[in-house]
């Protein structure tokens, strides 16, 4: 059975082998190619079939339409002939050329043959242009030829010598179809009369059915190769035909057949016909057949197309599979290699499929045996380890020992060996708890011990305890001392971790007597959390925490609680003071990075303070001073400008006096110039209030102003001044208002001692040479400036370094302050006082002020 | 003459210059107030008759130089200056340069009408002068060489004799020179000869000067 197994399985695995060294690309091509083909092959069996019986079909439509037009054409022609035979029966020249005639009965001569038209025919141009006869034939009565008008010039038929009476017509034209002689004719007769009305006999046209006649009765037939014959329906052969070389005469219909599709009629309107004749319709098989074949090659092109395309596009896909197939197999192979550390045996080459199929096996193989191995490693490292392990035990820095539920030694490690000062052997089964441990401490112990029997977490539990231990020459050492289960399979032990902790209690004393230190502060140090609570506060911040009125653990008020919060938030400083009782106190809020608070350090400042805020009554003093003495300077000016509306007054007053008595002058008069008084006493106390501000002794307050308006008001001050040195001060000043924030009074000092010095040095120059302007604007965005041009003798350089000293003065009345009190003021103001010589001539005094700015106010 | 005299307040300051107008007025005086001194040197002619009250300080030309400005041009009109703070030193300048009068802010309302009526006494004083001075002069144009000199040495205290013998001319001579001086000068006596010479004189002088 075997041996006969043997041979086909033997193929079988040739084959299949075989089969896997084909790469699946070319596999794809071949199996795209058979199926390709397969597929043509089959349409093209199935098609042509189908197409055959779709045209002959068509053919068998095409032939009835055309047998159907055929016949009514030859019946139409038919009509022809019988309508001029009814013609030339009836016409004259018959009747006036029988009138004198006499046919005898017995008379049996050979008929009168003409080859030229007879006499008895009207003009040929009148009747033949539609008829082709073969014959005219005139008849007697009794059915004899008498005379023949012989056209084809062929024998007169022995049928038509003596005319059988069946295919004379008594009252109307009549058509039959006969055979004479074999041949098909057709017969129309016509009763012919002389001039008297006396029958004489008949007119019969006998036309001959060949081919041409059939061809003259289909004259408009298309040239599609249409035929049509007459057909002898007994004997089922041809008479005649319209095409007699592809269809000769007594041609048989099933030959016939063989060429053209053939359809027979019958004449139902030739009931005369002694014959069984039938008219035949002949289309040509030929023309259907050529467009049969053209159809088919187009089909077989496209077939071809299609399986080509078919072919192409599975090759295509089959071989985008594959590549795809080929390129995971590569990476597969190099995971194999990488992952596994094993070169992955597989075929290079060959059907993909199978490939994977291998690799598969050879990969689950692979991965068991790398399982195995490192079950064996495995267990190595396990023994390994266990080495390693009591190696560290013995090499671990603390010392460490286990006992066992009953609290006895039963591993010391070599640390603990000398720690303690006992040997290893000498301490297994000893009680722990009365060697290690020092007798106050047992207790403790006991209790951490007992932990684990509650502990539900037991195993990962780990208790720690801080106690004091004994060493073999009962020396103490305070230790932390840690316990932890080891569930062995058999019994429950204890491992004790002993850390000797003498240096980290050290450190600990260190860091308290270290935490004492803020305590020793004479300044207050607080520490506060992010929520604001006092964690810690001096014995300094006593007076703080009252101020805020709570305690330390306590929070601090919301206010300050807000800004721990920003500070902390921001991870900037924040300085401010506050002023508790007598004292004031500068604090600064540091936040503690990484820590979630900030520590507030408070420093009394209070002398600080106050020796600033005498020094700047001192500042105010010397300010109003050098204030009264400019006045006491511009006195006289300012009498005079008091002068001007006293004098007016009295002017008017006494005007008015005089004019009173006389009493002619209206009341109107009067009163102006009781207006006049009016506004001229008001006019002097404008001066005298303007007066009472400058020198009058006011606190320092702060106000938002126009500095144009405050250049305004000095420039009208010194109006009498400038008067007087005959300078006219030109006011540039700025458009748009210049706000800043000032105490006016003094800014005009300042404006006031920078326009006065100006005119001074005016003086010193000719008076024509005198100019004076006085500038405003900005400087950059931040700063105003006001700017006091003259075109005096300028600075000289040696001056210039001298000009804000105190005490100089290159004047020979006056302190040498002005200047040093205008710079202290502006500088008080945040700003400054400049001083250039103008290139020529001159100098500019310029005074810079911080502009106002309302959106920083709204900061504040 | 025919025009009535002006009082001319020349002051920077409005208010004053109103005040002063309305005071002056109520005397029944003519008042033209100007703001500068070049606003009425414009429109001030010579012949103007009046006086002038001006603000010694003033933008632009100051009132001593106004002061200044009329004798350059000899123009005659009376001067009051006024003045907010009297200095000695520009008073006495003031005076110097011809002014009548300097009066002190504030001052008395009378003490100013009294002034002014004053200044304008003055004003027509020295026009009549002046009118008298042009009279003589067309007098002193009718006179011979000979007469001429015979009238300067008759006002010159020279004794009939004297003249003829310094003249190389009899004193009957001398004497007929003499009457004919006294009846073209249409002087009424020798002291009138004698007055009108030195107003003369005077004319002669300052046309020197």
């Amino acid at each position: 059975m075997s041996k006969r197994f043997s041979l086909p399985k033997k193929l079988g695995a040739w084959l299949l082998g075989y089969f896997r060294r084909v790469p699946m690309t070319l596999l794809s091509i071949l199996v795209g190619l058979a199926c390709g083909g397969l597929v043509w092959a089959v349409l093209d069996q199935v098609q042509p079939k189908a197409l055959r019986d779709i045209f002959a079909e068509e053919l068998q439509t095409r032939l009835e339409q055309q047998a159907r037009e055929t016949l009514i054409r030859f019946e139409n022609y038919v009509g022809a002939h019988t309508s001029t035979t009814r013609l030339l029966a009836n016409h004259r020249s018959l009747s006036t050329y029988l009138d004198p005639i006499y046919w005898f009965d017995l008379d049996v001569n050979e008929p009168l043959v003409h080859f030229a038209p007879p006499p008895w025919l009207p003009a040929t141009s009148l009747w033949r242009t539609l008829v082709e006869p073969g014959k005219i034939l005139l008849i007697d009565r009794k059915g004899r030829t008498r005379e023949v008008y012989n056209l084809d010039l062929r024998l007169l038929p022995q049928e038509l010598l003596v005319v059988d009476g069946r295919f004379l017509s008594e009252s109307r034209v009549q058509a039959f179809l006969t055979t004479l002689s074999g041949r098909p004719y057709l017969l129309i007769s016509e009763v012919a009369e002389d001039g008297t009305g006396t029958n004489m006999g008949y007119l019969m046209m006998a036309v001959p059915l060949d081919s041409e006649f059939l061809l003259a009765s289909q004259q408009s037939v298309s040239s599609s190769g249409v035929l049509v014959g007459i057909i002898d329906a007994d004997e089922q052969r041809f008479l005649s035909s319209s095409d007699p070389k592809a269809v000769p005469a007594g041609t048989k219909m099933e030959q016939a057949g063989k060429d053209f599709v053939v359809t027979a009629q019958s004449f139902f309107q030739y009931e005369g016909s002694v014959l069984n004749m039938q008219f035949a319709t002949l289309v040509p098989r030929s023309s259907l057949e050529a467009t049969r074949q053209r159809v088919e090659v187009v089909e077989r092109r496209q077939r071809l197309v299609a399986a080509t395309t078919f072919i192409a596009v599975f090759t295509l896909v089959f071989y985008l599979l594959s590549e795809r197939l080929n390129r995971i197999l590569r990476r597969i192979s190099l995971f194999s290699r990488r992952a596994l550390g094993r070169r992955q045996p597989i075929l290079e080459k060959g059907n993909q499929i199978y490939v994977l199929e291998d690799w598969i096996k050879q990969f689950i193989g692979n991965v068991l045996t790398a399982r195995e191995e490192m079950r064996r490693e495995h267990e190595t490292k396990m023994k390994q380890s266990e080495a390693i392990q009591q190696a560290i035990l013995a090499a671990a820095l603390d010392p460490i020992i286990t006992i066992d539920r009953k609290g006895k030694i039963i591993e010391f490690n070599s640390t603990a060996e000398k720690v303690f000062g006992y040997q290893r052997d000498d301490v297994i089964g000893l009680l722990f708890v009365s060697l290690i441990i020092s007798a106050e401490d047992n207790p403790q112990f006991s209790r951490m011990l007992e932990r684990f029997d509650t502990d539900a977490t037991r195993e990962e539990l780990e208790v720690r305890g801080e106690m004091v231990a004994l060493r073999g020459d009962n020396s103490r050492f305070p230790v932390e001392v840690a316990i932890k289960l080891i569930q062995l399979p058999l019994k429950e032990v204890f491992t004790v971790y002993i850390r000797d902790i003498s240096s980290r209690k050290r450190a600990e004393e260190m860091i308290t007597s270290l935490a004492k230190f803020p305590t020793e502060s004479p300044s207050p140090i607080l520490r506060v959390n992010r929520p604001g609570v006092i964690i810690y506060a001096n014995p300094a911040s006593a007076p703080l925490l009252s101020y805020w009125e709570c305690e330390q653990g306590q929070k601090l008020p919301l206010y300050w609680r807000n800004r721990v919060v920003n500070v902390y938030d921001s991870g900037y400083d924040w300085e401010s003071e506050v002023v508790v009782g007598k004292s004031i106190y500068s604090l600064l809020i540091t936040p503690v990075a990484g820590l979630n608070y900030v520590n507030i350090y408070g420093h009394d400042i209070t002398a600080v303070r106050r020796a600033e805020s005498e020094a700047r009554e001192y500042q105010q003093e010397l300010i109003h001073v050098s204030r009264l003495s400019t006045m006491g300077e511009m006195a006289t000016g300012l009498a005079h400008e008091l002068n001007q509306p006293l004098s007016a007054i009295a002017n008017y007053a006494s005007g008015c006096v005089r004019r009173l008595p006389a009493g002619t002058k209206g009341a109107d008069e009067l009163i102006y110039a009781l207006g006049q008084i009016n506004s001229q006493a008001d006019r002097a106390g404008e001066i005298i209030r303007r007066l009472r501000r400058l020198v009058g002794k006011q606190l320092p307050v702060r106000s938002v102003a126009d500095i144009n308006s405050l250049v305004k008001e000095v420039c009208s001050f010194v109006e009498f001044e400038a008067r007087r040195t005959s300078v006219v001060i030109e006011q540039e000043l700025s458009m748009e208002r210049l706000q800043v924030r000032v105490d006016v009074v003094q800014i005009e000092q300042v404006l006031l001692n920078l326009i006065r010095n100006a005119l001074e040095a005016l003086l010193e120059v000719p008076e024509k040479s005198r100019s004076l302007v006085v500038r405003s604007g900005y400087q950059g965005s931040g700063n105003v400036r006001v700017d006091v041009v003259d075109t005096g003798p300028g600075i000289k350089s040696d001056v210039a370094k001298n000009l804000f000293e105190p005490f100089f003065t290159t004047k020979e009345s006056g302190m040498g302050m002005g200047l040093v009190i205008s710079q202290t003021i502006a500088k008080d103001h945040d700003g400054r006082i400049e001083a250039d010589p103008i290139a020529g001539v001159g100098s500019r005094f310029s005074l810079i002020l911080p502009a106002y700015d309302h959106l920083e106010e709204n900061r504040l | 003459m025919s025009n009535q005299p002006n009082v001319f307040v020349v002051d920077d300051d409005q208010a004053m210059r109103n005040s002063l107008k309305w005071l002056i007025e109520s005397v029944g005086m003519k008042v033209e107030t100007y703001s500068t001194a070049d606003e009425f040197i414009r429109n001030y002619y010579p012949g103007r008759a009046g006086c002038l009250l001006l603000d010694v300080r003033m933008p632009g030309m100051s009132g001593l130089e106004l002061q200044e400005h009329f004798l350059k041009h000899q123009i005659n009109i009376p001067i009051i200056i006024i003045t907010g703070h009297g200095d000695v030193p520009m008073a006495v300048r003031a005076m110097k340069s011809g002014a009548v009068d300097f009066i002190e802010k504030p001052f008395n309302d009378e003490m100013l009408l009294e002034s002014i009526r004053n200044a304008l006494n003055k004003d027509i004083e020295q026009r009549a002068t002046q009118a008298e001075r042009a009279e003589i002069a067309t007098r002193l144009a009718n006179l011979t060489p000979r007469e001429h000199e015979v009238m300067e040495m008759v006002t010159a205290g020279k004794s009939n004799k004297d003249i003829a013998q310094s003249l190389g001319v009899s004193a009957k001579t001398v004497e007929a020179h003499r009457s004919r001086v006294m009846e073209k000068m249409q002087a009424d006596s020798l002291a009138d000869l004698v007055k009108m010479a030195v107003t003369a004189n005077i004319e002669s002088n300052s046309d020197d000067s």
